[in-house]
């Protein structure tokens, strides 16, 4: 029954990630070690705009994942530190900023 | 707290229910290929967030009285709910009142419809400027826009269950659909503003139905206040004692109560909640980054001032050095934007900085550097664009 619900779950979240994939396929999260649990993390809530557009801290980082995971983000205790060492590393303050896309024209 | 496995079973609901199987976002081949993503009733707005949904016009959009709906800012906390069928909606309206009721749409459009033209800006507008940076959506100039709300007003729909004396605020939940453990978007505003004759139940939108990104079937229109309050996908009013204590009053939507230092915390306790939008101007032409030919060249955009009226706009084309009197748009309206130009020589090809200022009937002047806080709400520094003039 456990094994169950464990293959239910998996298949889940790679139903999330496909999802998230079809979403952001032309805007997607840096490649790194912490790319896909990123990815899965924020998914049930955010494709990968939000994320690229931020420019903060260490600690600012921080203090937004922890609020994320208050509210349900799926994220391992053990992997806390390394996400926000990864959200850090890519979108630091003095990165440049993110230019937005913008939808396609309305053709009504 | 919800655990993990509650959790789960709520997204595997909500997948279920066809949110994420409906064409809410429909991708066009060519516009894929393109890498522009297309997204049902938008036109070319700046995409903030796909999911949840966050658009922004772009500012050169902001040249006409009346937004169209496709250029509209769309502003959303949580995932839209699924698409929500009028004549199966309702209102219920309870908390301190004499006789709770629920309500169908067709008890709102027999009550008396009045119309406002109304700037609707969201609170965190222009929170990409802020220095140092802080979290949330990159916001620049366009999560604003100019609309003609109509409906019933609120004050005439409380009519219908009266309000108990005790009654001092009142409490909007909308349908949006809450994932995990986020607490619901639900807000409150003080009864004055909610009896107030230009406060809607917003059902119509520049004449059309409310489309589904912008609240459909009815909203919470409270105007001249930051965008978060006129909730959207109104469900439930509820008359409360005190004013509504959850995330989206506190720690959300508030604002210091004395100037912080940039980069600089605030005590919780020392802030009150955002209600009226602050003066504002920005420019929807020329584009930031324009290259220019000499000559005659019209300069021109909008500016607002919430519950004040703006009474002056004044452009600098000379970094700020000297400024000249805009002129304003006949169309004029107390909560609406007022359109504004400036027609400008430029006396010679070099790079220009051109700035607008706005000035309301409160006195107050869009300053040179807007005052940091640790949410970027309320950003409205002079706009600024460069341009490069060659003959």
């Amino acid at each position: 029954m456990f094994k169950l619900r464990l293959i239910a779950i998996g298949l889940l979240w790679i139903f999330i990630a496909a999802y998230a994939g079809a979403q952001t396929s032309t805007v997607e999260l840096p490649a790194g070690p912490m790319q896909s649990k990123a990815r899965t993390g924020c998914a049930v809530c955010h494709d990968a705009h939000i994320l690229v557009q931020q420019r903060l801290s260490k600690a600012a980082w921080g203090k937004e994942v922890d609020k994320m995971i208050k509210w349900g983000a799926p994220v391992s205790p053990s992997d806390r530190d390394a996400l926000v060492e990864y959200f850090s590393n890519n979108f630091p303050p003095d990165k440049p900023p993110y230019i937005a896309q913008r939808s396609a024209p309305n053709k009504r | 707290m919800k655990s993990r496995r509650e959790f789960l079973k709520h997204f595997s609901l909500v997948a279920s229910s066809g949110v994420f199987s409906r064409p809410l976002l429909s991708w066009a081949s060519s516009a894929a290929e393109q890498g522009a993503p297309a997204i049902a009733g938008e036109d070319r707005m700046i995409v903030r967030s796909l999911r949840f949904l966050d658009l922004e016009m772009p500012p050169e959009f902001a040249d006409s009285w009346l937004t169209p709906v496709p250029h509209f800012y769309v502003r959303n906390h949580m995932i839209e709910p699924a698409k929500i069928i009028a004549a199966e909606w309702t209102l219920s309206i309870g908390g301190q009142v004499e006789k709770p009721v629920t309500l169908k749409i067709g008890d709102l459009s027999r009550l008396e419809q009045h119309s406002v033209i109304n700037t609707l800006e969201c609170a965190g507008n222009g929170r990409g400027f802020q220095n140092p940076k802080v979290p949330g959506i990159q916001w620049q100039r366009g999560a604003v826009g100019n609309a003609r709300f109509s409906g019933p007003r609120l004050a005439d729909v409380l009519q219908r269950t009266g309000v108990k004396p005790s009654g001092k605020h009142v409490m909007f939940r909308g349908l949006d659909q809450i994932p995990g453990n986020v607490p619901p978007f639900v807000r409150s505003i003080p009864i004055e503003k909610a009896l107030d004759p230009d406060t809607l139940v917003a059902t119509h939108m520049n004449g059309e139905p409310l489309t589904h990104h912008h609240g459909s079937p009815a909203r919470a229109l409270v105007p001249g206040w930051v965008g978060a309050a006129s909730c959207k996908w109104l469900t439930e009013i509820k008359i409360l004692e005190n004013e509504f204590e959850g995330n989206f009053m506190k720690p959300g939507y508030r604002y210091p109560n004395h100037a912080v230092a940039p980069g600089g915390t605030v005590d919780p306790n020392d802030t009150h909640p955002l209600t009226g939008l602050s003066v504002k101007s920005i420019i929807a032409g020329p584009s930031d980054g324009s290259k220019l030919k000499t000559g005659s060249i019209q300069i021109h955009g909008a500016a607002w001032a919430g519950e004040a009226e703006v009474v002056k706009v004044e452009v600098s084309t000379d970094s700020g050095q000297t400024w000249n009197p805009a002129r304003l748009g006949n169309e004029h309206q107390h909560y609406a934007w007022r359109l504004w130009s400036y027609r400008w020589t430029p006396p010679g090809s070099n790079e220009y900085v051109i700035l607008s200022r706005a000035t309301d009937s409160k006195g107050r002047v869009q300053p040179a550097t807007a005052d940091w806080n640790p949410s970027g709400y309320l950003y409205n520094a002079v706009d600024r664009v460069n341009v490069h003039v060659q003959a």
